[in-house]
């Protein structure tokens, strides 16, 4: 009980969310819902204080043996502490407070977190810091697996996040984030997510996004931002990042997306929110992005582009489109001037983005392109250089606007191009959502790569500081013969 | 009025049925179906426009459950008295419907916990029941309040919004159409572009007499803030819940009526069921500690 009973004590000045005279159990009940601890190893005694009842203080918080829940032990956690799960199938969805925890399955692919589509999030990590989640899977949850909002500090290690009715693994209002060696399958959004921040200071690594709406979707997000190693495939297309006044801290700008493989995003039978029709049949596309690089992938089957920086229109906007002069500014602060709602739709270009040193094949419409709805070309500062290519729109984009030089009208920017704004009418012929319920998906993985030593390894809380990657040494990866 | 406005309606449409408004008519004295002006309520002085996310909030998205001629408010236990509301959220909701019954019932929104009645009247365009797709159910703290001071809605507490017998524009403050996502409310039908769902929103009380679930008149109970200020009369600060509910419809809408009469007399409902320990636990993660604890923008499932 003494866990229990501190970490009420330290939440009785903002609220009563546990019961500090109660039991972990009651605890447990206070913040998540529908909670079924999976077959226990020993019943615990209710009425007895945790620390008699076998719960070593070692730091080490062990369910179910120790805890009948995940929430009752990380109600119970403190700073520094590791929650162990054990193999089992639990009912929950779960609450996370308490800075500087690190949460734990024991087996990534056999300590399985069940929303049954009834409950929210797997894990909902609201304005904590530093929290860890590893080595363990999230599905059926009506909106995201894992979810970290309003955090400074947070890392995903050996997630695996099936068929969440949202996002896989999202990110959102957070900074200072790992996203790394994990899977996501089946939502109607993106597999991973990280949005609005700048400057982010995130990487996403090693991981693979397959079967969603989009592989990867960034709204309003960038700010030494990477995307790094990974794979995005058989989505209704790949890395999405995009701009739009819907949320704050507009525009997206500055990631980097590098050394990943990308392929075969045309899938026609995933869940899919609108703007994944829109985006269909793309490997990586800049949606009104700006300041981006893309460099050292390996991009193709799309029956779009490759790689397209292209327009992003939005109707029923809520802001005006920042001035570049304000695109330096933080997200903290960016975030609390008043909007001016305009009269019309907004377009968002993409602007500023290099493209540089991508290998890219059999991607149908044009291997690496640029488009806009009206703006002139040559003014959105975009660049293209040593892509292995073999169709561009417009039709000789590598000469027209290369890396390093001033663009300019001269030449034919007219020629292939890629008329986007047909997009729009063809969205509506684009194979049809699928309900995130009952899509058809692979075989759930069973054997995705389990963290190292996942029993005895000491917590390590996320840092707020991401690793540094060495962009100098990523190569463009083989494509899967 | 709600029984006329009803029938007038059902004669527009022709042969679309909607079932029974004899009720009240046939029993004049009936205590049930008072329902008095929404203005007693006062009106928000402002309204969170912008990008979604300035303050703490949680979200509910409530799929569409179904369509009945009651209200387990303003005409409890009388089945077909009402005009024809579209629920959300429990599924189980009848005439005679309670917080208390309704708590745990199976419910249409993405979480089981939310297991509240949220309504609307009817949609017609020319004549044709038009389905809604949703309601998304947004809960923060009003403007210019401080939202360490609110707390969760009672279970059962009854809350009604904008006014059905309205004979012109209601403030937009409480009751607008808008375009997908964005934050500014017409009093008009706006003319959404093609991929841009039509939607309805209405915006709740915020301040309660901290006494009664629901009063004659359905109204007195509460009270918008004013300037972020509850007044003495109603010091419970509750959350401000604003339902938008999203329509198939977008482009120009000729022929569009609701269930109560035109357009301008657009309203809704709210019956707390939601499971009491989540609804603290949102209400203290997301609001006491002002935290955006979800985001629906108006966007669909493609």
């Amino acid at each position: 009980m003494k866990k229990v009973l501190t970490f009420g004590v330290a939440l009785a000045a903002m609220g009563s969310l546990v019961s500090c005279g109660g039991t972990d159990e009651e605890s447990a009940d206070s913040t998540s819902q529908a909670t079924s601890a999976p077959e226990q190893t020993s019943a615990p005694d209710t009425e007895a204080p945790v620390v008699e009842d076998g719960v070593s203080d070692d730091g080490v918080l062990q369910v179910p043996q120790e805890f009948d829940t995940i929430q009752a032990a990380v109600d119970a956690a403190s700073a520094g502490d590791l929650v162990l799960i054990d193999v089992g199938v639990y009912n929950e969805a779960v609450q996370v407070t308490t800075d500087d925890i690190v949460i734990r399955g024991v087996d990534r692919n056999a300590v399985i977190l069940d929303g049954n589509f009834e409950l929210d999030n797997g894990f909902r990590v609201v304005a904590a810091n530093g929290v860890a989640i590893e080595n363990m899977t999230a599905q059926n949850f009506t909106k995201n697996g894992f979810f970290w909002t309003g955090s400074t500090g947070y890392r995903g290690s050996y997630l695996t996040a099936w068929r969440n009715g949202d996002y896989g693994i999202y990110a959102f209002d957070s900074v200072g984030g790992v996203l790394e060696y994990s899977y996501a399958a089946g939502s109607p959004d993106a597999g991973f997510y990280i949005g609005q921040c700048f400057p982010c200071d995130a990487v996403v690594r090693n991981v693979v996004s397959e079967h969603n709406g989009l592989g990867y979707s960034g709204t309003n997000s960038g700010g030494n931002l990477v995307i790094i190693d990974s794979v995005f495939r058989y989505n209704r297309a790949g890395i999405v990042p995009n701009s739009g006044s819907y949320e704050l801290c507009y525009p997206q700008r500055a990631t980097t997306i590098a050394g990943n493989l990308v392929y075969s995003n045309n899938q026609p039978d995933t869940p899919a929110i609108d703007v994944a029709l829109l985006a269909m049949g793309n490997g990586i596309l800049s949606a009104g992005g700006t300041g981006n690089v893309i460099e050292k992938n390996r991009v193709y089957d799309h029956d779009r582009t490759g790689i397209g920086l292209v327009p992003f229109l939005e109707e029923d906007a809520n802001d005006q489109i920042p001035t570049k002069d304000a695109w330096e500014e933080p997200c903290s602060e960016s975030k609390l001037k008043d909007p001016v709602i305009p009269d019309g739709p907004l377009l968002w270009d993409s602007i500023d983005n290099v493209v540089r040193d991508n290998v890219l094949d059999d991607n149908r419409r044009a291997d690496i392109a640029v488009a806009s709805a009206g703006t002139d070309l040559w003014t959105l500062g975009n660049c293209f250089s040593g892509n292995t290519h073999s169709s561009s729109a417009p039709l000789a984009l590598e000469s027209l606007s290369p890396c390093g030089s001033a663009l300019s009208a001269d030449g034919d920017w007219v020629s292939g191009d890629l008329v986007v704004i047909n997009w729009l009418v063809e969205v509506e012929s684009a194979p049809p959502a699928v309900d995130y319920k009952t899509a058809s998906l692979p075989d759930q993985p069973t054997d995705l790569e389990n963290m190292p030593d996942a029993s005895t390894a000491p917590a390590v809380p996320a840092s707020s500081t991401p690793p540094v990657v060495d962009l100098a040494a990523v190569a463009v990866p083989d494509a899967v013969s | 009025m709600t029984c006329r406005r009803a029938r007038l309606a059902a004669v527009v449409l022709g042969s679309i049925a909607l079932v029974g408004c004899a009720g009240d008519e046939a029993t004049p004295n009936h205590t049930h179906g008072d329902l008095e002006s929404a203005r007693v309520m006062g009106r928000p002085t402002a309204l969170h426009l912008g990008p979604q996310g300035d303050v703490g909030q949680f979200v509910a998205e409530c799929d569409f459950s179904h369509s009945a001629p009651v209200d387990p408010i303003v005409y409890p236990g009388e089945p077909g008295a009402s005009h024809l509301h579209d629920f959300f959220g429990s599924r189980n909701v009848v005439a005679d419907s309670t917080g208390d019954s309704l708590l745990g019932s199976p419910t249409t929104c993405d979480l089981a916990a939310d297991s509240a009645s949220y309504w609307s009247p009817a949609v017609f365009v020319d004549g044709v029941k038009i389905d809604p797709i949703l309601a998304t159910a947004y809960y923060r703290a009003a403007v210019g309040v401080d939202g360490s001071k609110v707390v969760a809605f009672p279970t059962g507490l009854a809350m009604i919004a904008g006014d059905q017998s309205s004979t012109s524009s209601q403030s937009t403050e409480i009751v607008g159409w808008v375009c997908g996502g964005s934050s500014r409310r017409s009093s008009d039908l706006p003319v959404c572009a093609t991929d841009t769902p039509l939607r309805l929103e209405i915006t709740f009380p915020d301040c309660w007499n901290g006494e009664d679930l629901d009063v004659p008149g359905h109204r007195r109970h509460l009270h918008y803030s004013q300037d972020g200020a509850c007044p003495n009369s109603h010091p419970v600060t509750l959350p401000q819940l604003t339902v938008a509910v999203t329509y198939p419809l977008s482009g120009e809408i000729f022929g569009l009526r609701l269930a109560s009469g035109e357009p301008h007399t657009a309203h809704a409902d709210f019956l707390n069921a939601w499971d009491p320990d989540r609804l603290e636990t949102e209400v203290e993660l997301c609001i006491r500690r002002n935290v955006v604890c979800g985001i629906s923008d108006g966007r669909l499932d493609g």
